[in-house]
C-alpha cells in the first residue's frame, strides 16, 4: 500500500469510529429529520380528518333541510343536530360536544331563498384549545365548499326554470384554464403547481448545500485541530511521508465524510419535505425539463469543487489554531458569513438581480451549487463550465495555501485562541 | 573521514523574541548514545525539533548523516525516529492498530512492517491491552506504546525526548535496556535528552551540558565527574549551571 491509502485508512477508521460525527453525520439526517417530517405529517393528517359539524336549525322550510342532508352526505363529515333556544345555548351544546364547527341556519332562510333574496348561513368555529388551529380552518374550509356548491345548484335549479338550457354558461360566464409555458414548452399544467415544484427544490438544495459545508468544514478543521490537541502532530510531521501526501491524505479522508453527509442529507431532507408538505405527483420531467447525464456530471463538479474549497479554507484556518475548539470556533465565524449569501438565492433569482449583485453573489463559491443546479435545468452548461473554472482557480489557491503552510513550521509554532482568552 | 551521526553548528533559534538557541554546536558519532541534559528551559527540546526537521534554525547548521535538516528533510525523515516531549497516540485506535500503521509507512526498501510490528508489541510490553483503544491507556501506557513505536523501526538515528518520563522504575529499566541494546547490537544512535541524571549516567556514552541557549560542557560521565571533582553527575549539573559552589 502507498504511503497515502495508509494514511487515508487511518483517517477513516478515526473518523467513522467518532460517536458524535456519525450522529451528526446519520443519525440526524436519516432518523430525526423523516421524524420530525412525521412528526407535520401527522398533524395535517389529523385535520385532515373527520369533520364534526353540528347543526343549530332555526328555519322550518325545506331549504334548511336541503342544507343539512347535503353536508350529512359529504365524505369526511359528521353531522349532529343540537335543539337550543337561541345561538348562545347552542354553541355552548356544540362545544360541550366537541364539535369543530357550527352551523347555524336562522329563521326565514328558506323564506329568503324562495323570495328570491340571498340567505345567510353562520359558520362557527369552535377553538376548544389554543392549539395550531389546523383542524379549524380545515372544517370551516370544508363546510364553506358544500354551501358553495349547495348555493350553485339552488342557482342552477332556479335559473333552469326561467328557461335557460345551459345554467352553468350563465352563473359563470367565464371560464379560467390555467396553463404554462415553461421555459418555451406550453405544458398542461397550472402556474402555482409549477412554482410549488421549483419553490421545494430551491429550498431543499440551498440548505441541503448549507449543511454539507458547513459539515465538512468542521470535519476537516477538526482532522487538523485533532492532531494538535492529541499531541499526534509532531510524530505525524517526522515520518517519512511527503506533507502533501499527509494534507492529501485528510481531504480525502474529510471528502468521505462529506459525500456520505451529502447522500444522507439529501435523502433526510427529501423525506421531510416529502411528508410534511405533501410531495406533488408532478415531476420535473412533465414540465419538459430533462436533466441529462452531462448536466448531471457538470453539476457535481460544480458541487464537488465547493466542497473542496470549504475544506482547504477550513484546514487553513485550522492550522493557526490552538485547539478543536478554536478551530471549530473560526472556522464558523468565517464559512458561515459565506454560506449565508446562498439562501438570498431561496427568494430571487439570479437573473432577476442588478448585474453588481449577481456578480457579488458569484464571487462566493458557496453560491455555486444552487447557481449550477438553475443552470443544469436550464441546459446552460457554458456557464456552468465558467462556474467550474472560477471554483478550480479558488480551491487550488486556497489548496496549495494550506499544503506550503503544512510545510512550514507555522503549523507547530501558531498557537491562536482565535478571541479566546488563554488559560 | 567518516560523516558523523549528527553534526550541529553555531545553531540559533528566536521564537518571536525569545532568543532559545544562542549558537550551540557538538557532534556525535554513529552507533553513539549522546545525552542532553540542562535546565527547564536550556533548549534541549527546541534543538531535538530542529534535528527531527520541525523546526528551522534562525541560524547555522544541523545536519543528520551529512543531510541538512532544511535542505534535505525528507531524506532526513527516512533516516530518523523521533519521540515528542509531550506526545499521544490517535485515541479511537488501538494500540495495535497504531503500532501497525506506523509500521507500514516505515516498512519501505524491503523492511518487514510484520517484522517490526512484532517487535512494536513486544517493546511495549502492554500484552492484550493492545487491543484496546488508545483512549483508555493511562499516561504511562501511552507512552510505553510510543517509545515502541519509535524504537521498532530501528531508525539509524533515535531522537528521545524525555523517553522515560511518566513511567515507573521497571518499565524505565527496560527501556534503558532495550536502548543499550539496540545501539550495541543494530548500531542505533540515540540523540536523548532527560532530567534523570542516573538514567544519562547509566545510559549515555557522551553528554552535552546545556543551559540558557548554550552548551557548557561536553564529555563522556565520566569526564565531566573529574572535571568538577563530581560524586555523581548530579552534582556535575548543579556545580555546571552554577548554582552550587564547587572547585573549578
Ligand atoms: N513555541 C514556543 N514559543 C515561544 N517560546 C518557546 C516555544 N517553545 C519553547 N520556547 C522557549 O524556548 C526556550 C527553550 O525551550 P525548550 O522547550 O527547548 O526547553 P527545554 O530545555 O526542553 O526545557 P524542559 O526541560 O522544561 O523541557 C524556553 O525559554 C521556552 O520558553
Ligand atoms: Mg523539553
Amino acid at each position: 500500500m502507498s504511503d497515502f491509502w495508509v494514511l487515508f485508512a487511518k483517517e477513516l477508521k478515526n473518523l467513522l469510529r467518532d460517536k458524535k460525527l456519525i450522529f451528526g453525520l446519520v443519525i440526524v439526517p436519516l432518523l430525526i429529520y423523516p421524524a420530525l417530517g412525521k412528526g407535520m405529517g401527522i398533524g395535517i393528517e389529523k385535520a385532515r380528518g373527520e369533520t364534526h359539524v353540528a347543526i343549530a336549525n332555526f328555519d322550518s322550510g325545506d331549504y334548511g333541510s336541503l342544507l343539512i342532508r347535503a353536508l350529512n352526505s359529504s365524505p369526511n363529515v359528521t353531522v349532529t343536530l343540537v335543539e337550543a333556544g337561541d345561538v348562545e345555548a347552542a354553541l355552548e351544546r356544540a362545544s360541550s360536544l366537541k364539535q369543530n364547527v357550527l352551523v347555524v341556519i336562522p329563521p326565514g332562510f328558506s323564506e329568503s331563498i324562495a323570495e328570491n333574496r340571498s340567505a345567510t348561513v353562520y359558520v362557527y368555529g369552535i377553538f376548544s384549545s389554543l392549539g395550531t388551529g389546523m383542524k379549524e380552518s380545515v372544517s370551516e374550509g370544508r363546510i364553506n365548499a358544500i354551501i358553495q356548491a349547495l348555493s350553485r345548484g339552488i342557482a342552477e335549479i332556479k335559473v333552469k326554470k326561467l328557461g335557460f338550457s345551459e345554467p352553468s354558461a350563465l352563473l359563470s360566464p367565464i371560464q379560467a384554464r390555467s396553463l404554462s409555458y415553461v421555459r418555451g414548452r406550453l405544458v398542461n399544467v397550472s402556474p402555482s403547481v409549477v412554482s410549488a415544484i421549483l419553490a421545494s427544490q430551491s429550498v431543499t438544495l440551498p440548505i441541503v448545500v448549507f449543511l454539507m459545508v458547513t459539515l465538512t468544514a468542521q470535519i476537516a478543521a477538526g482532522a487538523i485541530a485533532s492532531e494538535k490537541e492529541n499531541k499526534t502532530l509532531e510524530t505525524l510531521l517526522t515520518l517519512p511521508v511527503k506533507r502533501t501526501t499527509i494534507v492529501a491524505s485528510k481531504i480525502g479522508g474529510t471528502a468521505v465524510m462529506g459525500l456520505i453527509a451529502a447522500l444522507t442529507y439529501t435523502f433526510g431532507m427529501r423525506s421531510y419535505i416529502g411528508s410534511s408538505f405533501g410531495g406533488s405527483n408532478v415531476s420535473l420531467g412533465d414540465l419538459g425539463i430533462r436533466i441529462t447525464p452531462q448536466g448531471i456530471l457538470l453539476f457535481g463538479v460544480v458541487v464537488f469543487l465547493t466542497v473542496a474549497f470549504a475544506l482547504s479554507l477550513a484546514m487553513l484556518l485550522a492550522i493557526f489554531s490552538e485547539d478543536v475548539q478554536s478551530a471549530n470556533t473560526v472556522v464558523s465565524s468565517v464559512i458561515l458569513p459565506l454560506a449565508f449569501p446562498s439562501f438570498i438565492l431561496m427568494y430571487t433569482d439570479l437573473s432577476s438581480l442588478p448585474k453588481a449583485a449577481a456578480y457579488a453573489l458569484l464571487s462566493d463559491p458557496f453560491t455555486h451549487p444552487i447557481v449550477a443546479y438553475q443552470w443544469m435545468l436550464a441546459g446552460e452548461y457554458a456557464r456552468i463550465a465558467w462556474s467550474i473554472g472560477y471554483l478550480s482557480v479558488a480551491a487550488l489557491v486556497l489548496l496549495y495555501l494550506t499544503a506550503r503552510a503544512f510545510s512550514g513550521e507555522k503549523i507547530l509554532t501558531a498557537k491562536m485562541g482565535w478571541g479566546r482568552r488563554r488559560r | 573521514m567518516e560523516v558523523p551521526a549528527v553534526r550541529v553548528e553555531g545553531l540559533e533559534k528566536d521564537y518571536g523574541k525569545v532568543r532559545a538557541l544562542k549558537g550551540i554546536s557538538f557532534q556525535i558519532g554513529e552507533g553513539e548514545i549522546f545525552g542532553l541534559i540542562g535546565p527547564n528551559g536550556a533548549g534541549k527540546s527546541t534543538t531535538l525539533k530542529i534535528l527531527a526537521t520541525l523546526l528551522r534554525p534562525t541560524a547555522g547548521k544541523a545536519e543528520v548523516f551529512g543531510r541538512d535538516v532544511v535542505e534535505e528533510a525528507g531524506k532526513v525523515r527516512e533516516m530518523i525516529s523521533y519521540l515528542p516531549e509531550e506526545a499521544g497516540a490517535y485515541k479511537n485506535l488501538t494500540g495495535r492498530e497504531y503500532l501497525e500503521f506506523m509500521a507500514k509507512l516505515y516498512a519501505k526498501g524491503g523492511r518487514d512492517a510484520d517484522e517490526m510490528l512484532e517487535l512494536g508489541v513486544e517493546l511495549s510490553g502492554l500484552g492484550e491491552r493492545l487491543d484496546d483503544k488508545v483512549s483508555t491507556y493511562s499516561k504511562g501506557m501511552t507512552r510505553r506504546l510510543l517509545l515502541a513505536r519509535a524504537l521498532m523501526v530501528k531508525p539509524k538515528l533515535a531522537i528521545l525526548d524525555e523517553p522515560a518520563s511518566g513511567l515507573d522504575i521497571i518499565n524505565a529499566y527496560t527501556i534503558r535496556k532495550t536502548i543499550k541494546a539496540l545501539s550495541a547490537s543494530e548500531g542505533v544512535t540515540f540523540l536523548i535528552s532527560s532530567h534523570n541524571m542516573l538514567e544519562v549516567e547509566y545510559l549515555c556514552h557522551r553528554v552535552a551540558l546545556i543551559s540558557g541557549g548554550r552548551i557548557v560542557e561536553v564529555g563522556t560521565p565520566a569526564e565531566l565527574k573529574e572535571r568538577y571533582e563530581a560524586e555523581n553527575l548530579e552534582e556535575v549539573f548543579m556545580r555546571a549551571v552554577g548554582l552550587e559552589g564547587g572547585q573549578k
